[in-house]
């Protein structure tokens, strides 16, 4: 069964999703640079990430991924694309 | 026996301990600068360790090898061009997969390397227990534990790294292998670029070439252009195949690797209840308690500064300006003495009574934070109030030492990712009023009008840096860009470490601030005796008696302050021969002089410290804009508030 596929900010906080795809920001040069980034930092496609909470107030998301703890902009989490993990 | 000399590298994730081990293996053999012509920091030392003379650098902490900043190509190069006879891949146990993925890079770039697989104590505390035999037969590389901040296991990595230096690396390492479709173009690039004389490995090239990995592109298209269009014709192939850019394929496709390396290798039962670290981290960056820590812990932090920087100051100032008489009778009272005592002396007196006791605690207070992992929270935190002036949560680092000196806030804010950042950043970080300007406040108008307007300037300063900032971020060319930031377990800070961090800031402080301290008051004292003071101060009177209201001899002490701020204070006393400014001054007066000494002009300091970032142009037309604004917004003041005042 395959879940609906969101946005990493449409997750409640403890909510799971499986990367789809990253979508770069506008402007090119710069966006490609933190899709590099973020998959570096281990979000590539397939991989399981939970949003652990989000800070008030439009603010970062901390995300648990591959063991490591990550805070990452609300603009950056949006460009995220999860499916949704069936519990 | 023949000494030898050998050159070892640290290379490793940011915060995982390399330079806990760095400091471990150096003591106080060590020295850090700058890169060859780059603002990246390089630490470098020394040591002697069965007869032979290492030389350790410290590589910055970086997540891949890719050209993603500036941190990353440097630490490439080196390893590849300069080639170390031995790189120590520093590991963090407790985020085994995560660190693994750059472990691999390490090994594509074919260098020789063991593994520091620290905070295996940390590991052990998650529930995480790593098989250290058989990561090492997965990597095909020696790897020892340690425990760093303890300094468990050094020694024994140091012989490692000098058994395999010596023995020569086993040849059976581990080959990231990718998929077959991938493998295929890569071996066929591999046999294409063999006979480049590129100091990259073969194999290393076709993968960076497929990833379309900019420096190494260029760098093949200048040898052999015709390789670069095949990689380009292989690496669509591969998308049109995958329907991914080619570098997400390899990402993915190594990170596939690190993740069943880390599987076989470790075994996790995670502990029934949450650590003490873990519930730490969800207190400190809870929505709602999260906030009032945040601030406690800061103004704690600065009440200690101040309570420390005080009575440090006043102490100091005592025991040195009693060698005054001393001074006098060597040098005599004439203009020679004058000069020696009043230009020199006096200048290094004011440095070492009035910025250093303020500094030093500082950095330690501010080191701890970050050692401990509290500043990466504090960013997360921060982080939508700083994007309101297109900054991210990281930039309320610098923006928080700016309280302390302006210098080290500037230099601090080489963490922000692009050029365009780090200058909006210390932009609005010259604004922020540091340990001097807070004397001018509250040794002003906080002691004469009344604490609330010492406040409420606080206050209004605050709001001028969250505008100004907010205008100058519309204004500046470019995109914004999003925090992407770790946070670490939180760890007992390593009391060494930050006390050597807290030295070399200082250190560099020094040599920025001093040498401008001594020449400005040197040639002001100069002035003073040549009879030019009344000369500026009458030049300069149409701004300061007409348009802000002040005394004509406020001219003369705003030109002082631009030494350092807190000068303009000290030849206000001098001048008007009075530490009561009551009787001197109006409350209205001393309200518009503490305004335009918040802003008027960076000190001269942080002005060389801006040339020093981002160029002479730069730095002029920051500090350009800040007089105009300063005078404008004086002359604006004195008038409103002629009406309450």
């Amino acid at each position: 069964m395959e879940g609906p596929i969101v946005p990493l900010t449409m997750l409640r906080n403890g909510e799971a999703g499986i990367v789809v795809s990253i979508r770069s920001g506008h402007g090119g040069g710069r966006g490609c640079g933190f899709e590099r980034r973020l998959m570096d930092l281990g979000l590539t496609p397939g991989t399981k990430v939970t949003v652990v909470k989000s800070a008030p107030f439009h603010g970062p998301l901390e995300i648990l991924v591959r063991g490591s703890r990550l805070a990452l902009g609300r603009g950056m989490a949006e460009r995220i694309f999860v499916e949704i993990e069936k519990v | 026996m023949i000494k030898k000399k050998l050159v070892i590298a640290l290379a490793g994730n940011a915060n995982v301990g390399k330079s806990v081990i760095f400091n471990h293996l150096t003591g106080l053999h060590q020295h850090i600068g700058n890169w060859p012509g780059k603002t990246v920091e390089r630490a470098e030392g020394t040591l002697y360790f069965k007869g032979y003379t290492i030389d350790l650098v410290d590589l910055p902490g970086i997540y891949s090898l890719s050209t993603y900043s500036l941190e990353e190509s440097i630490s490439r190069r080196y390893i590849a061009v300069e080639r170390p006879d031995m790189v120590i891949n520093v590991v963090d146990a407790s985020v085994l997969e995560r660190n693994l993925f750059f472990t691999l890079q390490l090994l594509e770039l074919e260098s020789p390397m063991i593994i520091a697989l620290n905070q295996v104590d940390v590991a052990k505390r998650k529930g995480i227990e790593i098989d250290v035999n058989r990561l090492e037969e997965l990597l095909g590389v020696p790897v020892v534990p340690t425990v760093a901040v303890k300094g468990i296991g050094i020694f024994q990595l140091l012989e490692k790294a000098i058994e395999t230096i010596e023995k020569g690396q086993a040849e059976e390492r581990v080959k990231v292998k990718y998929g077959k479709e991938v493998e295929e173009r890569i071996s066929d690039l591999t046999k294409m670029v063999e006979n480049t004389r590129s100091q990259y490995p073969p194999r290393y090239l076709a993968i960076k070439l497929l990833e379309g990995d900019e420096e190494i592109v260029n760098e093949v298209e200048r040898m052999e252009p015709s390789i670069v269009q095949h990689a380009k014709k292989l690496a669509s192939e591969l998308e049109s195949i995958h329907g991914n850019s080619c570098s997400t394929i390899l990402t993915s496709e190594r990170y596939e690797v690190a993740g069943c390396i880390a599987r076989e290798a470790q075994k996790i039962i995670p502990p029934r209840r949450p650590t003490a670290e873990e519930r730490l981290h969800s207190i400190t960056t809870d929505k709602i308690v999260g906030y009032p820590i945040v601030a406690l812990t800061l103004l704690s932090m600065f009440y200690a500064i101040f309570v420390f920087g005080n009575s440090a100051s006043e102490t100091l100032s005592k025991i040195f300006y009693g060698t005054e008489p001393l001074f006098a009778k060597i040098f005599g009272t004439g203009i020679f003495g004058a000069l020696i005592w009043g230009g020199v002396i006096e200048g290094i007196i004011a440095g070492v009574t009035i910025a250093l006791p303020y500094i030093v605690p500082f950095y330690f207070l501010l080191y701890i934070l970050e050692d401990s992992g509290y500043l990466s929270r504090i960013a997360f935190l921060m982080d939508n109030v700083m994007h309101k002036m297109g900054l991210h949560g990281k930039a309320f680092i610098p923006l928080m030492l700016g309280f302390g000196c302006n210098v080290p806030a500037c230099l601090g804010c080489r963490i922000m990712e692009t050029e365009r950042e780090r200058l909006l950043a210390a932009f609005v970080t010259t604004l922020v009023p540091c340990a001097a300007r807070t004397v001018i406040i509250l040794g002003l108008v906080g002691q004469f009008v009344g604490i609330q307007w010492a406040f409420a300037l606080y206050a209004f300063d605050l709001i001028v840096i969250f505008a100004l900032g907010r205008i100058a971020f519309k204004i500046l060319p470019g995109e914004p860009t999003a925090l992407i930031m770790e946070m670490n377990d939180y760890k007992l800070p390593h009391l060494r470490t930050v006390l050597k961090q807290t030295w070399f800031r200082l250190a560099e402080f020094i040599k920025i601030a001093f040498p401008l301290i001594i020449v400005g008051s040197f040639s002001l004292k100069l002035a003073e005796i040549f009879g030019m003071l009344e000369k500026i101060a009458s030049f300069l009177s149409p701004v300061t008696v007409t348009w802000l209201g002040l005394p004509s001899i406020s001219g003369i002490t705003l030109i002082f302050g631009v030494m350092r701020k807190e000068l303009l204070l000290v030849m206000l006393a001098t001048l008007l021969r009075t530490t009561n400014f009551a009787e001197v001054l109006t409350p209205l007066q001393m309200v518009v002089l503490s305004l335009v000494a918040m802003f008027y002009i960076p000190c001269i300091a942080t002005i060389a410290t801006l040339i020093k970032e981002f160029g002479l142009k730069k730095a002029l037309s920051i500090t350009i804009f800040e007089i105009i604004f300063a005078i404008g917004l004086g002359g604006v003041a004195s008038r409103i508030l002629a009406m309450i005042l």
